[in-house]
């Protein structure tokens, strides 16, 4: 598996806490809300699993009182929706939370453009249906529709995606928990307890639908800020990136010093700001942590394959490039302005940063 | 270390042992919890005299604050001025709500005819000069509380995000279901760890040491008359009071808890002696003996209760708790965090609704259920304050979190807060100036029930009880005790926005206007009378010959309806005008004394006869100091102008004996000086030629001279124009000989010239209407028989240019074939 679920990630942390949890669950649940609380932002107690210690680990970076409201909504009649900037880890924030509770993160949806109300609700097998006629087994079931069957959480990736008359069959199943399948003769699908919606929603990005009042009326919303601690931003980076790698089956350390300087790097250019309080240009791009570990995970790659050696500043400096100048050339000048005044500052007192400065010819060309 | 079972055994001893003499209550300033455990242990231990932390001088005003007219939010405002050096105050309040522990079990003690006394020194060692940050100062400084390292810590852990919600937490939620004795201890355990997170160096630096020595002095005075005492004071006091540190530093805290009982009270004695005694020979030194200190009840309001604006004392949300402590008179304690979320989310939704916000029941329910889910998640018996909040974030904020959504968290905020202010009963202590400014206040109509800011406009001209309004305002505003700002209307002293008919204000009454009104005790007993004190003292201050100083606090004073005040100042004025040397200030003076007889009506001027022999007598002293505008410098030309023309202005009328052939001759014989600055020539001349119409050749002929001189001089025909135009701009228009003349000039400039004088030359021209330009445009069209419209006729379009070219071209090579050229 490239990229596998939180639920196979996690696998021992989430049995073990199942193991330990006495507490009152909704129905449905495989851990009570003060579970899956400790599950997402970790805690120091260790749970044990078969004689054995397994760390509770921190993964989800932030407002802690935020997990707390989204899980209690979850329990609740409203869908969860979480919205913010790119990058802010809110597909995985779902993925945990789904994890979590129902023990599966994989019954998603995946909005996009071309999404229609037969993806969202349930599609058929027009073979059998000509043969058969209607019937249950024809029916192709969503993932809303597994969703309500069994009683679990059901994802909505990037629901402003999807065009707004697709978006708009959701609101009766979650105001009503029942879905109607007039086709079939008992065709009606009542919601079995555990089961609710999270969405994941960019609402400021381009390309996106406006979602309608009473669709929004239907949501609780959580909006997820980027990180504003370049210490945390590194743990997050430091954390994806080795995971990462490891699943790449790349055998290599992620070095913590150049994990600061890059996740330094990017929030400045975020925030327009620099660490001495001097204001700087900010790129058109979206500099999120998503991005920077992903420039980490490039830069080791092409490290470890071309030069044997874990990370090197100028592979790190190359893939920025990439990521600043996505959207808009003129960004490559705010980079180079970055190296003029701040790196070149900085590089005056730090090796690390003066080796970082020294890439800078890979901007200028 | 101090270890529990030592602090437990202390506790059951020694804090609260309902067999003993006295008993200890310690308490939170502003906890519900604290106020509703205190009165069940008042009714059970029955003690014969309750001693509660405040200053001491507070005493004398037990009876006003028990009486049933006084409703909270009140506070005690204590002062404290040095004599030698009036300008350091102390100030502090002691506020007391509904819910207060120590304002509870005082109204409580005095209804069951329990004595009650403070037992706290007056006098904290702060001095500051400056009111402003006197506003802040609290006698319940809970710094030393709240951030100990301990409470971080342990907030991290209970996942709590501030001292606030594990107090709320552990207190009053779960407090108010306890027996009283549990609840007394866990508080005495949980500030006492927090104090030991300091030294006594430290505790000693805030001045808590001295205040704690002085309690048990307090303490053991009432011993001596009283057999049960039931002390309450700040938790964090407790321990310091029943084992006191030991000064001589032979050992640690932990001394006074490991002895025998005997040893204890014996140490405990010692100690109470040595600090008393330090303190006294301390008061001594810093010489706070020579200060005089004074103390009031007044009103206070939730939005400075409330801790969140910057007030280091007791708890936020005073509205919130407000609900809670209501709920617990009429209901079990198991249900009054519910009712009050329930109360809460329903008011904010009737709020929204008023503000044209779409909030339906159904996001009510979800935020309910919401916070009875977040309370179990938090291991909390019920939701508070924050699950309240929490909850609001998540049902009532449609969308992303941005400056379009933040309504119902900024209505919720201000709703958690509330406006209210509270009503202190008619006494004696209160000072005669907060009376009077209230009953002034009320008279007018003003709103004095809510902390909200007012908006009061007010028709100046028509209404008589608006002029009071204003007049009120104007006074409030001189004092400087925040109560009211003008927003706009007019400024007669600036002589800014005269045309306004309206003056519109905003106004809110806090507890720091009262301060303020206190602090002006001393000057008198009604607002009036403390303006006029105000004002001499700063007329002191005024050297005699600035008359425009004093013309402008008499303009002040009519704005403020102060008619005896203004009889004072009529005289000072006409003494001032008559020292004043400066020709610049006196013109100053006549202009704003020229303004008040202008508005004599709304200024409300009855007698007209005072203000007339001011003005003859300043025009006089002016005219005879005009001479010195002849050496006066460049940058004061523009006002020497100012005051020409007020002069000129003034010598025309005829209400008043102006003797303007003085002025006249004055001006004529300025005008033969040598060198006088072009722009004051042309202001004179004009003056002059407004007068005697015979010399109004005289411009032009002084114009030419201009003109016609060597290139420098013609360069000055342009500051001369500015000083004909700003002082008489129509010798322009009544007949065309000077045009003409500057005509003639213009054409003959070099271009370069003409560029170089342009902008000098467009600012004489500035002083000029619009319409006045075009009468201009068509005087000078009429010199060229033209029309004035030539100048709004398009130009010839390039195609008909290009064309005409092409045809020209044509017809010459057709000639140049025929030979014809």
């Amino acid at each position: 598996m490239i990229k596998p679920p939180a639920e196979v990630l996690y696998e021992k942390e989430l049995a073990a806490l199942r193991e330990e949890d006495q507490g009152v669950k909704p129905p449905n649940w495989l851990l009570s809300p003060i579970y899956v609380r400790d599950f997402i932002i970790g805690r120091n107690q260790p749970a044990m699993l078969d004689g054995e210690e397994i760390a509770i680990t921190r993964k989800f970076y932030g407002n802690d009182i935020l997990i707390e409201r989204a899980i209690v909504t979850l329990a609740g009649n409203r869908g969860l929706m979480l919205v913010g900037e790119p990058g802010t880890a809110k597909t995985m924030l779902s993925e945990l939370l789904s994890a979590a509770i129902s023990g599966t993160s994989t019954n998603t949806i995946q909005g996009t453009a071309g999404t229609t109300e037969d993806m969202i609700k349930y599609s058929w097998n027009y073979a059998m249906l000509l043969d058969q006629g209607p019937s249950e087994q024809a029916l192709v079931p969503s993932p809303l529709y597994n969703g309500m069957k069994q009683g679990i959480l059901t994802r909505f990736e990037e629901i402003t995606r999807c065009p707004s008359e697709a978006q708009d069959s959701l609101i009766s199943i979650i105001s009503d928990k029942v879905m109607n399948i007039p086709e079939l003769s008992d065709g009606v699908l009542f919601a079995k307890p555990g089961f609710n919606i999270i969405a994941t929603a960019n609402i400021r990005d381009k390309g996106v639908n406006e979602m309608s009042s009473a669709l929004k009326r239907r949501f609780n919303f959580e909006t997820i800020k980027p990180i504003g601690n370049v210490k945390m931003e590194s743990q997050i980076i430091q954390a994806q990136a080795s995971s990462l790698l490891m699943y790449s089956g790349i055998d290599t350390e992620v070095d913590i010093d150049v994990v600061e300087l890059l996740a330094t790097t990017f929030m400045e250019l975020r925030t327009g700001m620099t660490n001495e309080g001097y204001k700087i240009d900010i790129p058109q791009s979206v500099m999120s942590t998503a991005e920077a570990v992903s420039v980490y995970v490039q830069s080791a790659m092409t490290s470890y394959y071309y030069d044997h050696k874990f990370i090197s500043l100028s592979r790190l400096v190359q893939n920025m490039l990439g990521t600043v100048a996505k959207e808009n050339s003129k960004d490559l000048q705010v980079l180079k302005t970055y190296f003029a005044k701040v790196v070149k500052e900085r590089a005056k007192g730090n090796e690390l940063w003066n080796a970082y400065y020294q890439e800078k010819k890979w901007i200028e060309h | 270390m101090l270890d529990l079972e030592k602090l437990e055994e202390l506790f059951a001893q020694h804090v609260f042992n309902l067999e003993q003499d006295i008993i200890y209550f310690p308490i939170r300033h502003h906890s519900p919890a604290c106020a509703y455990h205190l009165l069940q242990v008042l009714d059970q231990y029955q003690p014969e005299i309750v001693l509660i932390e405040g200053p001491e001088m507070a005493n004398k005003l037990i009876p006003v604050l028990v009486d049933e007219g006084t409703k909270p939010p009140i506070s005690l405002y204590y002062s404290y001025r040095n004599t030698h050096n009036p300008k350091k105050k102390v100030a502090f309040y002691y506020p007391m709500l509904e819910y207060s522990p120590e304002y509870a079990v005082l109204k409580q003690a005095s209804k069951q005819g329990i004595p009650v006394q403070f037992i706290d020194l007056n006098y904290r060692s702060k001095e500051d000069d400056t009111l402003a940050k006197l506003a802040k100062t609290s006698f319940q400084d809970e710094s030393l509380l709240t951030d100990s390292q301990f409470i971080t810590s342990l907030c991290e852990k209970m996942h709590c995000r501030s001292f606030n919600e594990l107090w709320e937490k552990i207190f009053e939620i779960e407090g108010l279901t306890k027996l009283s004795s549990t609840f007394v201890q866990e508080v005495f355990t949980y500030c006492t760890l927090s104090r030991l997170c300091y030294t006594d160096e430290q505790l000693q630096e805030e001045g808590n040491l001295a205040r704690e020595a002085f309690m048990r002095k307090c303490i053991a005075r009432a011993k001596e008359s009283y057999k049960r005492i039931l002390v309450v004071t700040g938790g964090f006091h407790t321990y310091g009071l029943v084992a006191p540190p030991t000064l001589n530093q032979s050992g640690s805290a932990v001394a006074a808890l490991s002895g025998t009982n005997e040893q204890r009270v014996e140490l405990q004695e010692e100690v109470t002696k040595q600090e008393v005694a330090s303190q006294e020979k301390q008061e001594k030194v810093t010489g706070k003996q020579q200060g005089e200190e004074q103390i009031y009840p007044m009103v206070y309001t939730f939005e400075e209760a409330d801790q969140l604006n910057g007030y280091a004392s007791g708890m936020p949300y005073v509205n919130y708790y407000q609900q809670i402590w209501k709920q617990l008179s009429a209901r079990k304690p198991t249900e009054v965090f519910k009712q009050s979320n329930l109360f809460m989310i329903s008011t904010l939704s009737k709020e929204l609704r008023k503000n044209e916000e779409t909030i339906s029941t159904s996001d009510g329910i979800e935020a309910y259920a919401m916070i009875q889910g977040l309370a179990t998640m938090r291991q909390k018996r019920e939701g508070g304050v924050y699950e309240l909040q929490d909850s609001i974030t998540s049902a009532f904020v449609k969308g992303e979190t941005s400056f379009a959504n933040v309504k119902p968290m900024e209505l919720l905020s201000t709703l958690l807060t509330g406006n209210e202010i509270g009503e202190v009963a008619p006494n004696g202590f209160i000072p005669p100036i907060v009376k009077d400014f209230k009953e002034s206040c009320s008279k007018l109509k003003l709103h004095m029930r809510t902390t909200i800011q007012h908006r009061k406009p007010l028709d100046l001209y028509s209404n008589e009880k608006h002029r009071q309004i204003s007049h009120l305002l104007h006074c409030a505003t001189y004092l400087d005790i925040g109560f009211a700002s003008k927003k706009s209307g007019p400024d007669f002293v600036n002589y800014i926005d005269i045309h306004r008919m309206r003056e519109i204000w905003s106004y809110t009454y806090t507890s720091l206007v009262e301060a303020r009104l206190i602090e002006y005790a001393s000057y008198g007993g009604t607002v009036k009378e403390v303006v006029i004190r105000k004002m001499e003292d700063e007329l002191e201050q005024i050297p005699s010959h600035h008359s425009k100083e004093y013309a402008k606090r008499l303009m002040e004073s009519h704005r403020m309806g102060l008619e005896t005040l203004s009889a004072t100042l009529y005289t000072a004025v006409k003494e001032s005008l008559l020292q004043d040397g400066s020709f610049l200030s006196l013109c100053g003076t006549l202009s704003i004394l020229n303004h008040m007889y202008s508005h004599r009506s709304l200024l409300g001027i009855q007698d007209e006869s005072s203000l007339i022999p001011l003005l003859t007598q300043g025009y006089e002293q002016a005219v005879s100091r005009m001479y010195q505008i002849y050496r006066s410098q460049p940058d004061e030309h523009r006002e020497c102008i100012q005051a020409l023309k007020i002069l000129g202005m003034l010598a025309k009328r005829d209400d008043a004996n102006f003797d303007q052939e003085r002025l006249l001759d004055d001006i004529a014989s300025l005008l033969q000086m040598p060198d006088l600055a072009p722009i004051l020539e042309g202001a004179c001349i004009a003056i002059l030629a407004q007068a005697y119409p015979v010399r109004r050749s005289e411009i032009v002929i002084r114009a030419r001279s201009y003109i016609l001189g060597t290139p420098d001089k013609v360069k000055l025909i342009s500051s001369y124009l500015q000083g004909i135009f700003s002082t008489a701009r129509d010798v322009l228009l009544y007949d065309d000989l000077l045009l003409r003349s500057l005509n003639e000039l213009f054409i003959n400039l070099s271009h370069e010239q003409f560029v170089e004088m342009a902008p000098e030359l467009r600012l004489a021209f500035t002083n000029f209407t619009a319409a006045e330009v075009n009468l201009i445009m068509k005087q000078i069209a009429q010199f060229y028989h033209v029309d004035v419209t030539i100048l709004e006729e398009e130009g010839i379009s390039e195609l008909v240019l290009v064309e005409a070219k092409t045809q020209d071209e044509a017809v010459r090579k057709e000639f140049a074939k025929w030979s014809l050229i």
